[in-house]
């Protein structure tokens, strides 16, 4: 299957996914995970970084337009995909990762980097969302419980999402 | 001239991160005004299609609920009818007269049904089907069978979508029915069955399960809707009002049918205030 193809059915599946089924399970007052941003996460190694924008943008506006809130999941995700580069090169071993599978992935850069990975994004998409979705709220108990339970919650799930859905190197 | 193109070059990720992070804050804070572009909402014809067809799967394990509150509310319309209450021959005559002479509509209800709804976030609205064609336009007010629910807010052909009580930028006009005392209905953002009244002066006595109902002083709700019952309150020392904390009469997990009302006299109201030089 063609990259192109492979995130084109990720965007649909993950936004469906948070649309449908994660906004409507209610965990907990403080708890509204996001899958979703698993979209940009996931987007290929030798992607441009202007083309990382665009998706981050584009998988955000989509998301606000269900959700009713324009431009928050949007700005939080455009942060992230601009941030993506930077924490891949971090992280990355001497030499970078191998670019024969195109995904980041626990398969294509061990549990730990992928973990690290995925933990820093979260909070840094979370604590972006949810400062833009507390503005004018004054009660900062409420916005850290909130963003540092939903964001275990996310990081959570991405991890099964991984465990269900990588390929393993064997094949 | 040709360094500054190089350097836009150089850090062209960067600016275009930028471009693209300031017209998102755009949206963020312009949301704030009070009219936004349909197509960027729940209203346009994908996203509400799209909640059409789940909510047509998700409304048949309601159904029984639906039920309920629907024979409860003709129950209570009934208790209301004017031939179930004994008056005097001659106070009878009168009220018939006035309200003959004197009537007018005022109000008009229009039902709709809830295609999306959530309680989960602190700004969450309510997707109806009923849009402009279908008579709704923004500031009409969205009750359920039971109580307020919100107030329009954009309107497209076929759907709109109206601010849930459930949000953080909601502020609802109300009086308590036992003192009438006026204070206004918020929420705090945790609980959807609860919420707060402010504004009500501390000299003033709060009873429990007293009901708080719309203060009709808004050109949006009619006086007299039921918005919850006082739960409880706390005294602080500092502030010389009550926090109330009131339960919600509409129960917002499972909202399937709401009421838009229209206020026919709106525009008249409106313009006589807007008339009035202000200082």
């Amino acid at each position: 299957m063609s990259s192109l193809m492979k995130n084109i059915i990720r965007f649909v599946l993950l936004l469906l996914l948070q649309v449908f089924v994660l906004n409507k399970v209610l965990i907990h007052e403080f708890v509204n995970p996001y899958l979703y941003l698993l979209f940009v996460l996931l987007l290929p190694f030798s992607m441009p970084r202007a083309a990382l924008l665009l998706c981050g943008l584009l998988m955000g506006l989509t998301l606000d337009m269900f959700m009713n809130t324009p431009g928050m999941h949007a700005a939080a995700c455009v942060l992230i995909a601009f941030l993506r580069p930077f924490i891949i090169n971090l992280l990355a071993p001497q030499g970078g990762f191998d670019l024969t599978q195109k995904d980041p992935s626990v398969t294509t850069m061990g549990w730990v980097p992928f973990t690290v990975y995925a933990t820093i994004l979260v909070l840094v998409h979370h604590i972006a969302y949810f400062a833009l979705e507390v503005y004018g709220f004054s009660n900062p108990l409420y916005f850290v419980l909130k963003t540092l339970l939903s964001a275990a919650v996310s990081l959570g799930l991405i991890l099964v999402f991984e465990m269900l859905f990588a390929v393993r190197p064997g094949k | 001239m040709r360094n500054l193109i190089i350097f836009i070059r150089r850090y062209f990720n960067f600016f275009l991160f930028l471009v693209i992070e300031i017209f998102c804050l755009v949206l963020v804070f312009r949301n704030n005004n009070y009219q936004r572009a349909t197509v960027l909402n729940s209203a346009n014809r994908v996203t509400a299609g799209l909640y059409k067809k789940y909510n047509a799967i998700q409304y048949y394990f309601h159904l029984k609920a639906i039920n309920d509150s629907l024979a409860v509310e003709n129950d209570r319309l009934r208790n209301q009818l004017l031939r179930d209450f004994r008056t005097a021959d001659t106070l009878a005559d009168q009220v018939k007269e006035i309200s003959d002479t004197a009537g007018r509509r005022k109000y008009l209800y229009m039902p709709a049904r809830v295609v999306n709804n959530s309680v989960n976030t602190l700004v969450n609205y309510i997707t109806i089907e009923r849009g402009s064609e279908e008579g709704v336009t923004p500031n009409m007010a969205v009750i359920s069978a039971t109580g307020v629910a919100g107030i329009v807010r954009s309107v497209s052909d076929h759907y709109a979508v109206a601010i849930s009580l459930l949000n953080k930028d909601s502020r609802i006009s109300a009086r308590l029915t036992r003192t009438g005392n006026f204070g206004s209905v918020r929420w705090n953002g945790r609980n959807p069955r609860y919420g707060t009244l402010t504004d009500i002066p501390r000299n003033v006595k709060v009873y429990k399960n007293d009901s708080v109902v719309t203060s009709g002083y808004s050109t949006i709700f009619p006086e007299g809707l039921l918005i919850g019952y006082v739960e409880g309150f706390t005294e602080q020392k500092s502030s010389n009002f009550h926090t109330i904390r009131i339960r919600f009469a509409t129960d917002f997990y499972r909202l399937q049918y709401v009421s838009v009302i229209r206020n026919l006299m709106s525009e008249e109201q409106k313009k006589l205030e807007a008339s009035v030089p202000h200082e």
